[in-house]
């Protein structure tokens, strides 16, 4: 049991590690990190101003940073099964004894982490460009929010990943689900103005919890951050047993159809 | 235990073709296919493009579902036993694609040794031994994208190794590499298989089939043809003679005539800059070489030769001379 985790914990670490070396050398995620971030900042912190609501500005830097967090895991949920079957290496990961979400994981994570440089210039651009105070109150709590939101919000992608296993366009389909997956979870703007039939779906969304997670230990909303971390953990393991059971469904499917190659 | 074992397999694959009207085609890569290989087979599948050889592979190295009839692998079902199989079996199929580009050769290796699980104990010694194999070493730690496509394969190979397994499955390994690359790998096939491994490999080059195999299956058209060791094959085209006749201008009358003759069996024709080849099999060739040489008259024999059937000959009177031009 103990080595099996082991030997799982080792698969994850090393896909985090192939796909960073990977990335270093792609530019096409260099604008992921860097240039989205800055315009995500520049439109959601301009909305916010030109509306009056200067005190809005945090609210909005939180969202453009999840936006870009998001916008910048989306590529491992799509591009990256995209990239594999391309590449000639679906078929091997999947031949082998590792069950496939877990290489997502790792690949998922690193992308994740990755991303956490998008974050950094959001709030680089929301402190320069719009010379708003950035005045965290629970400094500890936002930390640990920060990286939950991460990994749930990796967690998320997975589910969406295995299911991209199906389809020769993942990409195409993630980017596709940008700008909703950004409205539902009250990136965009806050989800009061959501109507109420939309709300159950956005409580599932891992990005919804993330950014309320951040904005209550930022001192925006009076909720407790804590018991929203909480939240964010279990949301992350259902979607991990979710991923599980989806992928094995997925496998059936594309063994049967022979569809992991690109013809 | 055999280590394959095949049972009325059979394959079909549907695909749709146009947007607004679709319709349904389907393609039989496969069928009633039976074929057993014992332990420490070295054993060959040969056949043209497009004869299910990769189909085949696919299927018993667990990426594919048959669409009839069931195959073992170590006496493990291929379809629902693969939790169990899949540490045990190696995959490596042919061409540059499959590998990370952007990664060393080593940390290829070495990230499948995670995925297969070998305790990293067990991975820091072996992959330095598998790198030397196949002659890595050196360049062990540049990135892939640099490699010629000898070394890619050879790559391919050494990862294929990394779990240990039983049984190796090779499609096509040499396609595409240059003689000197593609003997360098065939020796390293060999030697795998005289240290224990059952080693399946597809190929459509006759001579590599029969210079490694111990046992081969031909396929054509998802359908084995025959299963024998290469030389009971060659015995196929024992009693023939080949007669090569080098000329120019041969006219489709005279190539008519000459497959018309009574004592041909088959006639191959290559062209080359204008010259070309005649492969003439035929019983008592010999013999017969000044009537091939006089319905040749007005094409400029330049040379003429005979010589003991090949594999391959034996695989042109069993498939067809069209099975040549894949
Ligand atoms: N995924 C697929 N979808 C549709 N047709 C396929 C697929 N894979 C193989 N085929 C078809 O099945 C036949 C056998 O192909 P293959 O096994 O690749 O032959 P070989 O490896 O001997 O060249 C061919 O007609 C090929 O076009
Ligand atoms: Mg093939």
């Amino acid at each position: 049991m103990i080595n099996r985790l082991r030997s799982v914990l080792r698969v994850i670490a090393g896909s985090f590690t192939m796909q960073a070396k990977e990335r270093a050398t792609n530019q096409f995620f260099v604008g992921t990190l860097l240039v989205l971030p800055i315009i995500f900042t520049l439109l959601s912190v301009g909305t916010y101003l030109y509306g009056g609501k200067g005190n809005f500005g945090l609210y909005a830097v939180i969202g453009a940073g999840m936006m870009g967090v998001w916008n910048a895991n989306l590529w491992t949920s799509g591009r990256i099964v995209e990239g594999e079957r391309r590449g000639g290496t679906l078929s091997m990961l999947i031949a082998s004894p590792t069950p496939f979400p877990i290489i997502l994981v790792g690949k998922s994570l690193s992308n994740a982490f990755a991303s956490l440089i998008s974050l950094v210039v959001t709030f680089a651009t929301g402190l320069i460009a719009f010379r708003l105070e950035l005045d965290i109150a629970n400094p500890a709590a936002f930390i640990v929010s920060l990286l939950l939101t991460l990994i749930s919000m990796t967690c998320f992608g997975l589910v969406l990943g295995s299911t991209f296993v199906l389809t020769r366009n993942a990409g195409d389909f993630m980017e596709a689900a940008n700008y909703p997956i950004f409205i539902l979870s009250g990136l965009m703007f806050p989800l009061t103005i959501l109507p109420a039939w939309l709300r159950p779906l956005s409580s599932i969304l891992a990005p919804t919890w993330g950014n309320l997670a951040l904005g209550a230990s930022a001192g925006l909303v009076a909720d407790n951050p804590w018991l929203i971390d909480l939240y964010l953990i279990g949301l992350s393991l259902a979607y991990l047993m979710i991923a599980q059971t989806l992928f094995k469904k997925v496998e059936y499917l594309v063994r049967r159809d022979g569809s992991m190659e690109v013809f | 235990m055999t280590a394959i074992k095949i049972e009325n397999l059979g394959r079909i694959f549907s695909t749709t073709t146009g947007t607004i009207r679709r319709t349904r085609k389907d393609i039989t890569a496969l069928e009633n296919i039976n074929l057993v290989v014992e332990p420490g087979e070295l054993f060959g599948l040969l056949g043209p493009n497009g004869a299910g050889k990769t189909t085949l592979t696919r299927i018993l190295s667990t990426v594919l579902l048959p669409s009839s009839g069931r195959a073992e692998v170590l006496g493990m079902d291929v379809v629902r036993d693969t939790k169990k199989l899949r540490p045990r079996i190696g995959m490596v199929f042919g061409g540059e694609r499959g590998l990370y580009w952007r990664l060393s050769g080593r940390d290829n290796i070495q990230y499948f040794a995670d995925l297969y699980l070998v305790p990293p104990e067990v991975s820091r010694k072996r992959i330095p031994e598998l790198l030397d194999l196949v002659g890595l070493t050196e360049r062990a730690d540049e990135r892939v994208e640099g490699y010629s496509r000898g070394m890619k394969q050879k790559l391919h190979i050494a990862r294929g190794l990394v779990n240990d397994p039983d049984v190796l499955f090779l499609d096509e390994p040499t396609i595409g590499l240059d003689p000197i690359a593609a003997r360098e790998l065939r020796a390293v096939i060999l030697e795998m298989n005289k240290r224990g491994k059952t080693i399946f490999l597809t190929s459509h080059y006759m001579y590599e089939v029969d210079e490694l195999c111990q046992r081969v299956a031909v396929v054509n058209k998802g359908k084995i043809a025959l299963i024998d060791t290469p030389s009971a094959f060659k015995t196929m085209v024992a009693d023939l003679e080949v007669v090569e006749i080098e000329c120019r201008e041969v006219s489709p009358e005279a190539l008519a005539r000459l497959r018309a003759h009574p004592r041909v069996a088959s006639v191959t024709m290559e062209n080359h800059e204008g010259a070309q080849s005649l492969q003439i099999q035929s019983p008592g060739g010999v013999e017969s070489i000044p009537e091939f040489v006089r319905i040749l008259e007005g094409s400029q024999v330049q040379k003429v030769i005979t010589r003991q059937p090949t594999l391959e000959d034996a695989y042109v009177k069993l498939l067809g001379r069209e099975a040549l031009n894949s």
